[in-house]
């Protein structure tokens, strides 16, 4: 939709009408998805018009729900470009971690699927060689140690 | 002389369209054709409002119903 020399162009360099400001949207660089979710956002804040005057272009046109200065429509299509932005951001981070994603949902569903019950739970620990004791941790200290303090302690020597 | 819109086919749902179109039926006039690569919305006899305002809200409503049904549709399979 190229200006015509007579439209007025906004300070961002869109252009201006009637309470309206339009621009395109180069689908190349932004997805229709990425320009679907910036729409919906602004649905609530003015009315939004898609149309396609070109292949792979998108024309994008933000109306005001009140009256509104050239500053105001900049404004809003300045900050449709940033959300524009954050979409595609958003939706290329989706895209590159979605293999990660459903790798972690099914090793969660196996996990829940092959959880074992209570009586398992309470079995296992009864198998379990509870006397090992490697570490010694279960020798009283004195038995452990005793004999070494005694030697050490004159008072305790007989002689 | 009424408000016509041409809604791109490649942006906009047919069925979004014309959920669109009923819902706005009690507040107009609306006429719906399908052309070969758009749809044709004429708004006419718009009561108590204003007929642009009707028109851009009609906007709104099937761009909302065109988002909202592509979302609940399942992903398309990658060629």
């Amino acid at each position: 939709m190229p200006p015509a020399d007579t439209e007025q162009r906004s300070r961002l360099g869109f252009s201006l009408g009637p309470d309206q400001i339009s621009f395109e949207v180069d689908e190349s660089v932004y997805s229709l998805e990425a320009i679907y979710g910036a729409c919906y956002l602004f649905l609530e804040k003015c009315f939004v018009y898609l149309s396609r005057s070109k292949p792979a272009v998108v024309d994008v046109r933000l109306t005001a729900r009140e009256s509104a200065t050239a500053a105001q429509l900049d404004a809003l299509a300045g900050e449709f470009g940033n959300e524009l932005i954050a979409q595609v951001s958003r939706l290329r981070l989706s895209q590159a971690t979605a293999r990660i994603r459903d790798y972690y949902t099914a090793a969660a569903l196996r996990a829940a699927a092959s959880s074992p019950s209570v009586d398992d739970l309470l079995a296992e620990l009864e198998s379990e060689e509870l006397l090992e004791d490697p570490l010694e941790i279960m020798v009283p200290w004195e038995e452990k140690h005793g004999a070494k303090a005694n030697e050490r302690d004159p008072k305790n020597d007989p002689e | 002389m009424g408000e016509r819109i041409s809604f791109h086919q490649s942006l906009y749902l047919r069925e979004a369209v014309d959920a669109a179109a009923a819902a706005y039926r009690e507040h107009a006039r609306i006429e719906v054709t399908a052309a070969e690569d758009t749809v044709v919305v004429e708004i006419s006899d718009v009561v108590e409002h204003d007929p642009k305002t009707v028109a851009n809200a009609f906007c709104n409503h099937a761009l909302h119903e065109t988002i909202a049904r592509r979302r609940e549709a399942p992903p398309e399979e990658d060629a």
